[in-house]
């Protein structure tokens, strides 16, 4: 026979029992809410810790010279393709032109820059003409073969050209990967071939910010 | 009426009595200055035996000609011309963006949003197949 002592001692036990357990479980909300505010945002590109500011490279516009050091405060996006590029080229400056509509007013603390790597077709004026058609305020910047060999060069971008047909002529295989560097001129991001507009997009507003 | 329907669905979706159906035949707008352009599309294999694309034709480009995009590694992409595009019995293949395309050189015309670029496709069993190309952002 049960005594009325037992069942309310029971009853007792379970209700503390039952209190630790609300107490952890309330817990672990906190601590698992908490680390996901706090947890550094994660960059969809590669990221890198420059030290030292990028070469400062100057090369031709169709408005007269430009160098990296020109844009020191906002965050510059260097890509460097060709304007005889069919396919990866207009997909990467259509997505790059994508993300600074998704940045809204923060695209004002971005520049989009793209360098040939095809001086022997390219000029400054086809390199602005080529870029004004993704988006007006992005610049296409061309040189001399040697000026180009050297950017490229302290960028670690490689470029060679590669035959192709009778009607292509050569082709170049080149660095498709899109560099995003910061306000202070040092490289920041890698941003591989393929990385959706969207990405591209926050992992500029954190540089920004 | 159900024949009239199905044959319908069938002009609709591209598809023609070949065994092959041609789907989302796009290209970028292009930038008047760039001398060239890239279609993209999807083929799809209805039949028993295996066809290949082995050439293209645009009254819109100079010469058309197809490519395909290759990883050279370390983030370097290459493109390189391609004798044929293998479209698998009962499969399919799809040209897109960092992959196979066909290739407009010396393009003829301005490509806006909207417009439609005639394209003739022609396969080794199928015959040709004509398309058009709507040109869109993605």
């Amino acid at each position: 026979m049960v005594r009325c002592e037992d069942t309310h001692l029971l009853l007792h036990r379970m209700k503390r029992v039952l209190i630790i357990a609300g107490s952890i479980l309330a817990l672990l909300v906190v601590v698992i809410v908490g680390l996901r505010m706090f947890r550094p945002y994660g960059f969809a590109g590669t990221v890198i810790q420059s030290p030292e500011p990028s070469y400062d490279f100057t090369l031709e516009s169709a408005s007269g010279p430009v160098s990296l050091s020109d844009f020191r405060g906002k965050v510059v996006v260097l890509y460097f393709g060709y304007t005889f590029c069919p396919d990866v080229c207009p997909t990467t400056m259509t997505d790059l032109a994508k993300a600074m509509r998704l940045l809204g007013t923060k695209a004002n603390d971005v520049q989009v820059i793209m360098v040939s790597v095809d001086p022997e077709r390219d000029t400054p004026g086809s390199m602005e003409a080529y870029v004004h058609a993704f988006d007006p305020a992005f610049i296409g910047l061309a040189g001399t073969p040697e000026q180009i060999a050297a950017t490229a060069a302290k960028y670690g971008v490689f470029y060679s050209k590669q035959p192709g047909s009778d009607a292509t002529g050569y082709l170049i295989a080149h660095t498709a990967t899109v560099m995003v560097i910061d306000g202070e001129g040092r490289l920041k991001l890698l941003e591989d071939f393929g990385t959706s507009p969207q990405d591209i997009s926050a992992d500029l507003a954190h540089v920004i910010s | 009426m159900r024949k009239i329907a199905a044959a319908l669905l069938l002009v609709l979706a591209g598809c023609s009595s070949s065994g092959l159906s041609v789907a989302d035949v796009w290209g970028r707008p292009s930038p008047s200055v760039a001398a060239n352009a890239a279609f993209y599309l999807t083929i799809e294999s209805h039949s028993d035996t295996a066809d290949q694309l082995v050439s293209a034709d645009s009254s819109a480009c100079g010469t058309t000609e197809l490519h395909e995009m290759y990883d050279a590694g370390d983030g370097v992409m290459g493109m390189r011309p391609v004798q044929e595009i293998d479209i698998p019995a009962k499969g399919s293949v799809t040209l897109a963006p960092g992959g196979l395309h066909v290739m407009c050189i010396g393009r003829l015309a301005d490509f806006a949003p909207g417009d439609r670029v005639p394209l003739t496709l022609e396969f080794r069993n199928a015959g040709t197949i004509e398309v058009d190309v709507t040109i869109r952002e993605n």
